[in-house]
């Protein structure tokens, strides 16, 4: 691990002022300490953003939920607000990482994590989004656990957020600060697409910081499941995951929405998928095609072609699942 | 060669002061800016009982509380901790008396190497004090996945977390600390 | 007292006597602890696994904040290699030196070591030392996925009958071939050193996380030339082991020099990935098994080939058919064994080693046989039950596996089983039964033990084994407990040093068996010294003759006139008395066959919607002989079942098929069970004492646990999907062609 300089940001206006390309943020340093101590990331300072007050989520009048980045992700998928009208992220969260991790881990941090591909965590190996032009050595190497969505010749990595699986299909935007003022980005614009630029992992400039995320209003009535697809029961990534939530009118489905996690080079919403939902009946054979829509553009690469199958699986036992409670909370609010 | 000598001041020659709470006991200390909480435990403070596994968030061994939370240590820098509370498995036994986790893992003989133990017990009082996690036993079984242990004492484990939850009593479910406003 | 068929403390539920020091962070493991003056050393690891190392850049490196030195192949001790042999117990894992020369082998080998004051300094460095290398064509990056011959083994192999033209006449034949990848022993510890030298580099203490003191001195010894006096090494709490720490590593090798060129004490605690780099692995393995058999069921050949890989360095031999020949009655055998050189680290034993595959293979095959003859599986195995040992011909000491099956069976409902495939259904799930036999061999090594007697009050007992977490610590003093009469707390154990009494290696699961015995006589030993003392002149019991005075409760008696040891010592003005014990495997070798046999049942739960499958309940009944502690012993067990869930469904190390490097050394890549992972156990211990082993009727329970299960998973799942799994482990690729 390099040395750098430490120093502690009392303001959000004082800590975008620290920002500069070879500095970095540490909120609950679980990405950060993981790749300085790899030789991925070289910051020369770290910037420490715990004391800023970023740590409360509110509600706000037009119905979204305002989430400071510093909340952690226990905090987060614990939060009454959470539990009760975005289940989905809660369950995304609690599928993450471990209970000493989420502890640590803040919305940000999560937010900006990086890919777990392991050439992109070998300091040693060819990686265009480590190393710009040095190539990128998963395209032939082992890629289990590379994209099948979104990657380009540049780059295959996955984005390997559970949370943001979650966010993508509820609709979030974020709220970037720097010394020139605030902007908001909207969710889904703010992960690139690797493209030829795989280095540029992101919408945030230098000098900038991510200060909140706002969730959309949740769906109602509506049923919603994160179903997290991995080797073993837990403490793993996302091989494939789907996050769905649905709202149903009778038998059919009102609104959808679908996002993927561990096959996707970003989060990755799958609104061609939510198209063929509405209007549907809420059956198997509804979900069974939009799953294949949604992997409709999918390319697998040597080692990875099972994620295929298993993201469309994931997708339909989501759907169902969903679907499921959405009956069953239309049928409390009934008795109501 | 022998390097006594002076060289140049560097960033990694210089230390930031560091002021904290250690197993209840407030404590001063010079550390590097890019020392890791675990490692100034283990070879800057002595306090070897928490475990270096991986060093990189994926076994677990390292835990320790800070400000009653489960983290892992080694992802963690050490003076990101100014002003908090650690607490170690040094600092569990109260007054020469185990914890009642340590004398249920005594007594469902809940170890083997004893490796990753230290990291299961500081997880599984943690766990105890929160009642945001459900008492049963996947609940726990899931809350304790961040544990790894390689000589797969996990039965002993689970029944070990189980009886002292019954010891504890009350006490076990008291909310660690308020929700998020 | 001392009959040992009837004991009062062995074989009694005890609490480990260094619990407490466990529980409370005081067991002191190598990789914490500290030296006056103490250095850190990091090593650089080579990032190309085939080729040369061309050149070092070292002034950056050099000139980093508190950089003591950096070690490398220009700047070296000569050093003599040890001459790694069994017999003389100084065998080594790698037996080529640190930094010898400049050609890369594989993947993490050592090209430097940076030493600095602190442990950031010399990680900072070691980062920047810029190493410059010639990659080679032609790495092989395993053998799985390649057909090579490899070289043939003629010592592991064994034949009887005519297999071959049995196996051509069978009416039911089973021709199939098996993979199972490399796995990483993943001990939690990692490969740690303390080396500290005395006396102007005469003499040299290292404390190393080891399953072998008394090798790892004998190989030091001859490395660096010293007299065995001259060398101490030191081991009392290991983060485990599984087999990668029975013998040394080069890194070892490489802190030890440090230390005596900066004359200072160095340490070096090997980060994880280069644990799993070059600190041992389990080879990966092509079998091909041939059965051939009667519509009866009756084996009538038996072929087992069998190739695992080893390095370019080493020779490791995984003998995977070495269970094979005693497993079944069957006239017709043939096992052969060969390897592959491949560019890893060097493997070396990973618990069960060889065995455990081997069973994997033949246990599976097993059940494609059951399947073809349309028999229950349990059923085929007591069928081909055998009786006495048919490799060597002798009676076995004790066999219990026909009670293992039958309990095992029993407690698991196995009668419930449908045997149609996919037959068993639970909501999305469809529930598949499957079951295994297991063994492994009852070996012992010999020992010798040192026993004091106290006028304290209290005994010691030194052995130069090691507690590598199955609970030798205890075992030892139960031992003492059982033959004296004396409260536990009073008895003081110390072992993982070689200074004391050569004792056993920490594997095989001979150390129970070994080293209780020598324990034994040590303590009688004691014991005759003390009676001599209490009957001669001016003693407790003068006048009396030895066999007069009865032993129990921490004293000797006569009739009602009873002293304790301390006051009989403290009569005669004594601080103490000692005991030797020295035992080792005798005659008995000549008239038995000792292996230990278990069954495992497993219910496996597949999710044919969303390719899951897990592990939900295994049920399993260990024949061990006796078990001295038996919760530690179940501990074994139930770890073991742990392990080949991992073994069966997630372990595996990755190397890049293009140039042979380690993708995966790290913990999370590296798949391993979890909490989440661990299905409901039932675990039993059958209680058949195997006094022809010795007298503790122990026979050692460290690996039986894991062989066996990986097989009774796949077989379970055949019975869910009707698909065959043959290679390990069974990814979700692999089960997703089943749903
Ligand atoms: C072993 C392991 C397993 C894991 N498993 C999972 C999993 O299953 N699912 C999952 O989703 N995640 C998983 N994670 C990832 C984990 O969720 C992330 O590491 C965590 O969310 C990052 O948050 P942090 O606060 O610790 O970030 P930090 O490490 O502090 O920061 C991460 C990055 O974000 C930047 N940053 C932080 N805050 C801000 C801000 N406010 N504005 C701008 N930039 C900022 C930092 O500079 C840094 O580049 C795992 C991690 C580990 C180590
Ligand atoms: S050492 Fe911290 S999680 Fe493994
Ligand atoms: S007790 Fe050895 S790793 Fe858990």
């Amino acid at each position: 691990m390099r040395a750098f300089a430490y120093s502690r940001a009392d303001s959000v206006d004082h800590a975008a002022h620290r920002i500069t390309h070879d500095a970095a943020f540490v909120a609950g340093g679980t990405t950060l300490l993981d790749l300085i101590k790899l030789d991925v990331l070289k910051p020369k300072n770290v910037v420490d953003i715990n004391a800023l007050p970023l740590k409360r989520v509110e509600r706000l009048d037009d119905g979204r939920l305002r989430i400071g980045a510093l909340v952690t992700n226990t905090d987060l998928a614990h939060h009454p607000e959470v539990k009760r009208h975005y289940p989905l992220l809660s369950q995304a969260l609690l599928a993450g990482a471990s209970t000493q991790l989420r502890n640590m881990a803040t919305t940000a941090g999560n937010v900006m994590q990086r890919t777990r591909c392991p050439y992109y965590r070998d300091a040693a190996a060819a990686c265009n989004r480590r190393e710009p032009g040095s190539g990128c050595d998963a395209r032939g190497g082992l890629n289990r656990l590379n994209a099948v969505l979104g990657g380009s010749d540049a780059c295959v990595a996955v984005h390997p957020s559970d949370m943001c699986v979650a966010m993508a299909a509820i609709g979030a935007t974020l709220t970037l600060s720097s010394a020139d003022g605030e902007r908001e980005v909207a969710f889904g614009d703010f992960h690139r697409l690797p493209g030829d630029t795989p280095h540029i992992e992101h919408d945030l400039a230098d000098g900038e910081l991510i200060t909140a995320i706002t969730l959309e209003p949740p769906l109602a009535p509506a049923g919603s499941y994160y179903l997290k697809l991995r080797d073993r029961a837990s403490y793993e990534f996302a091989l494939a995951s789907a996050a769905a939530q649905l709202s149903l009118d009778g038998e059919m489905i009102g609104e959808a929405r679908v996002a993927l996690g561990g096959v996707g080079t970003k989060p990755w919403r799958c609104p061609d998928a939510e198209a063929a939902l509405v209007g549907q009946p809420a059956q198997i054979a509804t979900f069974e095609r939009a799953a294949e829509i949604a992997l409709r553009d999918a390319t697998p690469l040597e080692h990875n072609a099972f994620k295929i199958p298993l993201a469309r699986q994931s997708i339909v036992r989501a759907l169902r699942e969903a679907t499921r409670l959405a009956r069953d909370e239309g049928k409390q609010e009934g008795q109501v | 060669m022998m390097d006594d000598s002076a060289h140049s001041p560097r960033p990694s020659d210089e230390t930031v002061r560091l002021d904290f709470t250690l197993n209840g006991e407030p404590r001063t200390i010079e550390v590097a800016p890019n020392a890791v909480l675990l490692d100034v435990l283990r070879e800057q403070l002595g306090l070897g009982g928490t475990k270096k596994g991986c060093d990189h968030g994926q076994c677990g061994a390292c835990t320790v509380h800070v400000d009653g939370l489960a983290m892992n240590s080694c992802l963690r820098l050490a003076i990101m901790c100014q002003g908090q509370q650690v607490t170690t498995i040094e600092g569990l036994a109260k007054d020469g008396q185990l914890h009642p986790v340590q004398q249920s893992f005594l007594e469902c003989d809940a170890y083997q190497c004893g490796y990753c133990t230290p990291g299961q017990m500081m997880s599984a009082t943690a766990l105890l004090a929160d009642d945001r996690i459900g008492a049963d036993d996947a609940s726990v079984k899931e809350a304790m996945s961040g544990n790894i242990c390689r000589c797969g004492a996990y039965k002993n484990i689970l029944e070990a977390i189980q009886q002292a939850r019954v010891q504890l009593g009350h006490d076990a479910t008291t909310p660690r600390k308020e929700d998020v406003a | 007292m001392n009959d040992l068929t009837r004991p009062r403390v062995i074989g009694q539920r005890t609490p480990r006597i260094d619990g407490e020091f466990k529980l409370t962070g005081r067991a002191g493991y190598t990789g914490e602890l500290h030296a006056e003056g103490m250095l850190y050393g990091y090593p650089v690891p080579a990032t190309i696994a085939h080729g040369k190392l061309e050149a070092l850049e070292l002034d950056e490196a050099q000139a980093m904040p508190g950089v003591v030195d950096i070690f490398h192949h220009g700047n070296f001790d000569t050093l003599h290699r040890s001459p790694n042999s069994m017999g003389h117990g100084d065998q080594v894992s790698e037996v080529r030196l640190p930094f010898e020369d400049e050609t890369i082998h594989y993947h993490g080998q050592y090209v430097a070591l940076v030493v600095a004051k602190t442990f950031e300094q010399a990680r900072a460095a070691a980062y920047r030392v810029v190493a410059r290398y010639r990659q080679a064509s032609g790495a092989v990056p395993s053998l799985l996925g390649r057909d090579d011959e490899g070289l043939p083994i003629e010592s592991e192999g064994s034949s009887r009958g005519d297999p071959e033209a049995a196996f051509s006449g069978a009416p039911v034949k089973i021709d199939r071939t098996y993979h199972i990848a490399a796995e990483s022993h993943l001990q939690m510890e990692m490969h740690a050193t303390l080396a500290e030298w005395h006396d102007g580099g005469r003499r040299l203490v290292v404390h190393e996380s080891t399953q072998g003191v008394v090798y790892q001195r004998n190989a030091m010894a001859r490395i660096f030339d010293l007299a065995q006096e001259d060398l101490e090494v030191i081991s009392h709490y290991i983060g485990s082991g599984f087999g990668n720490k029975l013998f040394m590593w080069p890194h070892a090798v490489a802190t030890a020099v440090a230390a005596r060129r900066l004359q200072r004490p160095v340490k070096v605690v090997l980060p994880r990935q280069q644990d799993m780099m070059s600190g041992g692995n389990r080879p990966a393995s092509r079998q091909h098994i041939r059965l051939g058999a009667g519509r009866d069921g009756r084996l009538t050949s038996v072929i087992h080939d069998s190739i695992t890989e080893t390095s370019l360095v080493d020779r490791y031999i995984d003998s995977c058919g070495s269970a094979t020949p005693s497993f079944y009655a069957c006239d017709n055998l043939a096992v052969s064994q060969r390897i592959l050189p491949v560019n890893h680290g060097t493997p070396c034993p990973m618990r069960a080693p060889g065995e455990v595959s081997g069973i994997f293979a033949l246990e599976t095959a097993m059940d494609e046989l059951a399947v073809e003859l349309k028999m229950d599986p349990v059923e085929l195995r007591l069928r081909n039950y055998a009786e006495s040992d048919p490799e060597s011909g002798l009676p076995w000491s004790s066999k219990q596996l026909d009670k293992c099956l039958q309990s095992a069976a029993e407690r698991f409902g196995w009668d419930k089983r449908n045997p149609e495939v996919g037959s068993m259904r639970d909501g999305d799930e469809i529930i598949g039964y499957g079951m295994a036999s297991c063994t492994w061999f009852a070996g012992r090594q010999p020992c010798q033990a040192r026993v004091e007697l106290r006028a304290d009050g209290s005994l010691f007992v030194g052995c130069g084994t090691q507690d590598i977490g199955t609970g030798t610590y205890t075992i030892v003093a139960q031992t003492a407990a059982e033959l004296t009469g004396m409260p536990l707390a009073d008895i003081e154990v110390k072992l993982g040093e070689s200074g004391l009494p050569s004792g056993p290696l920490s594997g095989g699961s001979m150390a129970t068996a070994s080293t209780l015995p020598a324990v034994a006589a040590a303590v009688r030993d004691a014991l005759d010294a003390l009676k001599e003392v209490a009957t001669g002149n001016g003693g407790a019991f003068e006048g009396l003759s030895a066999d007069d005075l009865e032993v129990g409760q921490g004293g000797l008696s006569h009739g009602e006139h009873r002293v304790s040891f301390a006051e009989v010592l403290k009569t005669n003005k004594l601080a103490s008395v000692n005991g030797q014990g020295s035992t080792a495997p005798g005659a008995e070798q000549n008239a038995y066959s000792f292996r230990s046999f278990g069954a495992h049942f497993v219910e496996v739960r597949f999710d044919p919607g969303i390719s899951r499958v897990r592990v939900a309940r295994v049920v399993s009944s260990m024949d061990i002989g006796r078990a001295i502690n038996p919760p530690a012993a179940r501990n074994q067990v139930e770890g073991g079942i742990i392990m080949g869930i991992g073994m069966g469904l997630f372990e595996q190390l990755e190397y890049d098929p293009r140039d042979a490097r380690l993708i995966n050394s790290n913990v999370a890549d590296y798949i391993l069970p979890t909490h989440a992972d661990a299905p409901e156990i039932d675990v039993e211990l059958l209680d058949y004492p195997d006094f022809e082993f010795n007298e503790f009727g122990a026979r050692g329970v460290g690996e039986i646990g894991l062989t066996g299960v990986a097989p009774a998973i796949s077989n379970a799942l055949y019975h869910a999907t009707g698909k065959r799994h043959r290679d390990l482990p069974i990814t979700i690729e692999a089960l997703l062609a089943s749903s």
